[in-house]
């Protein structure tokens, strides 16, 4: 079933060219994720496959309200970059076995599902600013940084609601709101760094450059706290 | 002497200040992710008393982190002083108060930390029917009965365990399972794991967390000024 996601990521890197075949693609891929939802009677956020599949769709869907941005109608360079994003993660998903595990009972609560969900959301508006910020670099106007900086912001408000519903998880889960644990580490280093690019911008228009680099940098972070942390190093959120 | 103290507080209160310590924090806290070995004891005990107890070479980056925190806790403190006398007669209400919330929430949050840091408590247990836990008042919680369903490939899919503990009149029951704790004199009782059949026991924690209300302030403020500051400025950045 999971060679279902071979469409979409065809629907996406055609996408390149119509913005209406990235929606298709997103349909495709949402269509895919429902699927798996009723198959497993739960949200898909378990295992790399599930979680791969989710945050390439939250890319997908993350990107559609810029790709119909006035002022990136029209620019080849963000809708290639989207497409290559969604597609690449959608393909990464494919290699993993998709657990039909049900779930265990210490993930068994809303408050996970939120926790997840709200994260990847938050995951795919850095990517999105991420290109933004190579969009800024390969031509300086103004208006991709101010879409860059509502991306993070957005993404942060998302992070920072993981955060804390993570923290009510933990609480009723294993008893306390905060493990020191590596994803925990990495989390906070997270949270911090877009606090950080968030105070940069108000240095002012000689920091620009900065502010974009910043926001590539991030996803660099971000996808170190993602996949970096679960598949290099022991933690309560491994794989 | 004045423009000494001005000199001090115009650095401390600084955003090139605020920049530094984040960027120094997110360091060292990066570096203690890669030195915290599987087997540290930090989860197991308060905060301090594990500061006090391993040695400095396993502990210096939490050290770092602490310092540059508390720094950045007066930097933000003094940073929103300065922007909200700055701005107060400047703009929409919401738009001045809600970055300075969001500071407060952040605050909210370290004050959490201070708190668990000092005053937290975790006690594993294995217990059978019929054990009980005694509290620091004397009286127990007795457990009564655990359940506890696989699937077919042997993973478990529902746990539970139900205890009797004093209540005015008598013993009141009640069951805890994954995710739902019971609370009891401000101790939280979490059941971990069930022993399948026939044997009847279970692995269960007793967590004391008084940061836990504070930290959900603190998130709940931050993130709401978040959505507030974000709906203030839709349509302009």
């Amino acid at each position: 079933m999971k060679l279902l996601l071979l469409l979409p990521i065809a629907l996406y890197l055609c996408g390149g060219t119509s913005r209406s075949l990235f929606l298709a693609g997103t349909l495709a891929e949402l269509a895919y994720l429902a699927s798996r939802g009723l198959e497993l009677g739960r949200l898909p956020l378990i295992g790399p496959h599930d979680t791969l599949a989710f945050f390439s769709t939250s890319c997908a869907v993350m990107a559609l309200p810029f790709l119909y941005a006035p002022s990136l109608r029209d620019v080849g360079f963000f809708r290639w970059g989207t497409a290559l994003l969604a597609a690449l993660t959608t393909l990464m998903a494919l290699p993993f076995p998709a657990f039909n595990m049900p779930m265990p009972p210490i993930l068994n609560t809303l408050w996970f599902e939120l926790h997840v969900a709200l994260a990847f959301f938050a995951y795919a508006l850095f990517g999105i600013g991420a290109l933004l910020g190579l969009l800024y670099l390969r031509r300086p106007e103004r208006p991709f940084l101010d879409l860059q900086y509502r991306a993070a912001l957005v993404g942060f408000s998302f992070f920072s609601a993981s955060m804390t519903s993570g923290g009510v998880w933990g609480y009723y889960a294993w008893g306390t709101y905060w493990l020191w644990t590596p994803k925990e580490f990495w989390t906070s280093i997270l949270w911090l760094y877009y606090s950080f690019y968030l105070h940069v911008r108000l240095k002012g228009p000689a920091w620009e450059r900065t502010v974009a680099w910043g926001g590539i940098i991030g996803f660099g972070v971000t996808m170190f706290t993602y996949l970096g942390v679960s598949l290099l190093m022991r933690s309560s959120h491994s794989f | 002497m004045r423009y000494l103290f001005r000199a001090i507080y115009t650095r401390l209160a600084s955003l090139t200040l605020g920049l530094w310590l984040l960027g120094g924090v997110m360091l060292f806290l990066a570096i203690g992710s890669f030195l915290q070995g599987e087997g540290s004891s930090i989860n197991e005990v308060p905060l301090f008393l594990w500061l006090r107890e391993v040695p400095l070479r396993e502990s210096w980056w939490l050290r770092g982190a602490l310092l540059l925190l508390a720094l950045l806790a007066l930097n933000t403190v003094l940073c929103s002083i300065d922007s909200l006398s700055a701005k107060w007669q400047r703009g929409s209400f919401l738009v001045r108060i809600a970055p300075q919330a969001m500071h407060l929430g952040f605050l909210f949050i370290m004050v959490a930390h201070l708190q668990s840091a000092s005053g937290s408590f975790k006690q594993a247990e294995q217990v059978g029917e019929g054990a009980a836990i005694t509290f620091p008042e004397g009286s127990q919680v007795v457990f009564t009965d655990f359940n506890a369903t696989y699937s077919k490939m042997g993973m478990p899919t529902s746990l539970s365990a139900t205890l009797a503990y004093p209540a005015a009149g008598g013993t009141a029951m009640a069951t805890i399972s994954p995710n739902h704790p019971f609370f009891y004199q401000g101790h939280g009782i979490y059941l971990k794991d069930v022993a399948p059949p026939p044997t009847k026991a279970a692995l269960v924690e007793v967590h004391k967390e008084p940061g836990a209300g504070m930290a959900l302030a603190g998130g709940v403020l931050f993130t709401v000024a978040n959505v507030i500051l974000l709906a203030r400025r839709r349509g302009r950045v």
